[in-house]
């Protein structure tokens, strides 16, 4: 009687192990990032607490947790993040209203690719943070710069994108249009724009991460206000928490602006059927 | 207008048809050459065009002209050199820096140490780094959120943090360009082995081939054009290192001398920096595209 009980008791301890283990393999992804990023975090801290490594250099944590919370009280705090927002607004804003288009025109025109092609690959050449001296000459050290240098990370990746998207759209599907006798409008607007979103999105997402890019380099370089300025005035002073509580607004930011990119994205192509 | 049309019209006539028939083919011919060449000789006359129109801005060409019909207000279409400079100004400052003074070569040589060693090391760390992270499942577990929050993050803002630690100088430079290069590098590495073909690893494991012998003869030769993809990035990457590298106070290098001349309005001598960029930039592009087509030789068309 004893043994049939311990058996069942082996059994079910078995079941049990082996429904946990499913349920860590099912998440295991999960499990081992965050396990990882947690232990990396606690090392961190302990590195800070225990004075192996002066805290002045490396901070901690929870003292990059306590700066960010003294910072959302600091009015300045909040005035150079409305500096760099707009830096970035306006600058990738201009950058999406002229690349699009300009990017559809000159992937529809072999002539107009000829005569802008020159110029979009040269600038594609250049890394456009060199220009900034220039732009600084051009347009001071206020907001503007910071607008331009932006505008010109962004620009060019949107424009090669959608170029490229335009150029490869299915030229079967034109032509059975045009045996239909669709119009130019019917066909750039059925089968060439929808064929080129996933482009202009790829773009989309490489250009906002040049447009970030200006924003940090535009305002280390030169500038009286935004995150960037915040950030360097905080090394020069030493205050590692502050730059650290920086850095990590530019991850959120960046890694928030692709994700509603990517959101986006997926609403433009609810209609493609799944490809599995 | 009508006579001078009707004159024309005689004036072939009497030439007679043949005349006519040769020319129209000339004509013919020669907008057949045209369109062949059409994009070098449009690309050529707009950049042309550009490079005239930069040229008269700088020297009152455009201000003289139009001066009868603006009056006064044309001054403003002259700009002073401090301002754009001009192409034959950025070509005789050129001249000067690299051939008459030699001084660009310091700098370049400069900026040079710290782009290989920065480049080399992002080599060095970023494609084991991938190659493991696309081999081990687990191990990219780990690594993957701290890839792709690195990656999202514009790298350059860590600067302030790299000048804390190690101070302004050859180490910073480095580890700049080190933060730059390395992501393109481990990300497509990682992409490359995840993208093997499993059928060639399913059949060389199952006749015996061990982890090294696989990696060896399988992983290394199907993820070398993505390592070399990503290698490209990487030199453009690194680039921009170089300049943003040498903004706290650097001694000399390119983007030190770019960032002085800028200071000091010196504009030709901007460009003339932002061009040997450039310049650096597209030949190393051009040295691993050579890599690339030789290394994919054996491998059959598609």
């Amino acid at each position: 009687m004893a043994i049939p009980a311990n058996l069942e008791l082996a059994a079910h301890g078995e079941r049990r192990r082996t429904s946990l283990a499913r349920l860590y393999l099912e998440h295991e992804r999960l499990a081992i990032g965050g396990g990882t990023l947690i232990a990396v975090l606690l090392l961190w801290e302990a590195l800070g607490r225990s004075g192996l490594v002066d805290p002045l250099f490396i901070s901690s944590p929870t003292q990059v947790a306590q700066a960010g919370w003294q910072l959302s009280h600091d009015r300045d705090f909040w005035n150079d993040v409305e500096v760099s927002a707009t830096e970035f607004i306006l600058g990738y804003g201009a950058a999406l209203a002229l690349a699009i288009p300009l990017g559809l025109a000159v992937g529809l025109s072999k002539r107009l690719q000829y005569m802008i092609g020159p110029f979009i690959d040269t600038l594609n050449a250049v890394p456009r943070v060199t220009l900034l001296p220039l732009i600084i000459i051009w347009c001071g050290i206020g907001i503007w710069s910071k607008v331009v240098v932006v505008f010109l990370g962004a620009v060019i990746p949107i424009l090669i994108n959608t170029q490229s998207g335009v150029k490869t759209s299915e030229a079967r599907f034109i032509r059975v249009a045009r045996s239909f006798s669709a119009s130019r409008v019917k066909i750039f607007s059925s089968i060439i724009l929808p064929g080129t979103v996933p482009f202009i999105f790829t773009g989309l997402k490489y250009g906002a991460g040049r447009a970030l890019l200006g924003v940090v380099v535009g305002e280390l370089y030169a500038s009286t206000a935004g995150l960037g300025h915040m950030i360097a005035d905080a090394g020069n002073t030493f205050q590692t928490d502050i730059v650290f509580f920086g850095v990590l607004l530019f991850m959120a930011t960046g890694l928030f602006v692709v994700a509603l990119l990517g959101a986006v994205e997926r609403r433009f192509e609810k209609w493609r059927p799944d490809p599995r | 207008m009508t006579d001078a049309a009707d004159g024309g019209r005689s004036g072939m006539s009497s030439t007679g048809p043949m005349r006519a028939a040769s020319g129209e083919l000339q004509m013919r011919a020669t907008f057949r050459w045209y369109l062949a060449h059409e994009r070098a000789i449009l690309g050529t006359l707009v950049v042309m065009l550009f490079l005239i129109g930069w040229e008269g801005l700088e020297r009152g060409w455009w201000a003289d002209l139009l001066r009868p019909l603006l009056g006064a207000s044309a001054e403003r279409l002259q700009l002073k050199p401090i301002f754009i400079s001009s192409p034959t100004l950025i070509a005789a400052a050129a001249f000067r820096m690299f051939f008459v003074t030699g001084e660009i070569w310091r700098d370049l040589a400069w900026s040079g140490v710290g782009y290989v060693l920065g480049l080399g090391l992002a080599i060095a760390v970023g494609i084991p780094l991938g190659l493991a992270a696309g081999w081990y499942r687990r191990f990219s577990y780990a690594v993957e959120p701290f890839l792709s929050a690195l990656n999202a993050t514009p790298q350059v803002a860590f600067l302030p943090l790299i000048v804390v630690w190690v101070g302004t100088g050859l180490g910073e430079r480095v580890l700049i360009i080190f933060l730059l290069a390395v992501l393109p590098l481990a990300i497509n590495a990682h992409a490359a082995v995840r993208t093997t073909d499993p059928r060639l690893v399913k059949v060389a494991s199952s006749l015996g081939a061990g982890d090294w012998r696989l990696f060896r003869t399988i992983i290394l030769p199907s993820s070398l054009p993505f390592l070399l993809a990503g290698l490209r990035l990487a030199i453009g990457r690194g680039m921009i290192g170089v300049v943003v590298g040498e903004i706290y106070g650097s001694a000399a290098g390119i983007g030190a001398m770019i960032n002085q001349a800028g200071a000091r309005f010196q504009t030709d001598k901007v460009f003339v920096g932002v061009l040997t960029i450039v310049a650096a930039g597209v030949i190393l592009v051009e040295i691993v595209q050579r890599i690339e087509r030789r290394v994919d030789v054996w491998r059959a068309p598609a």
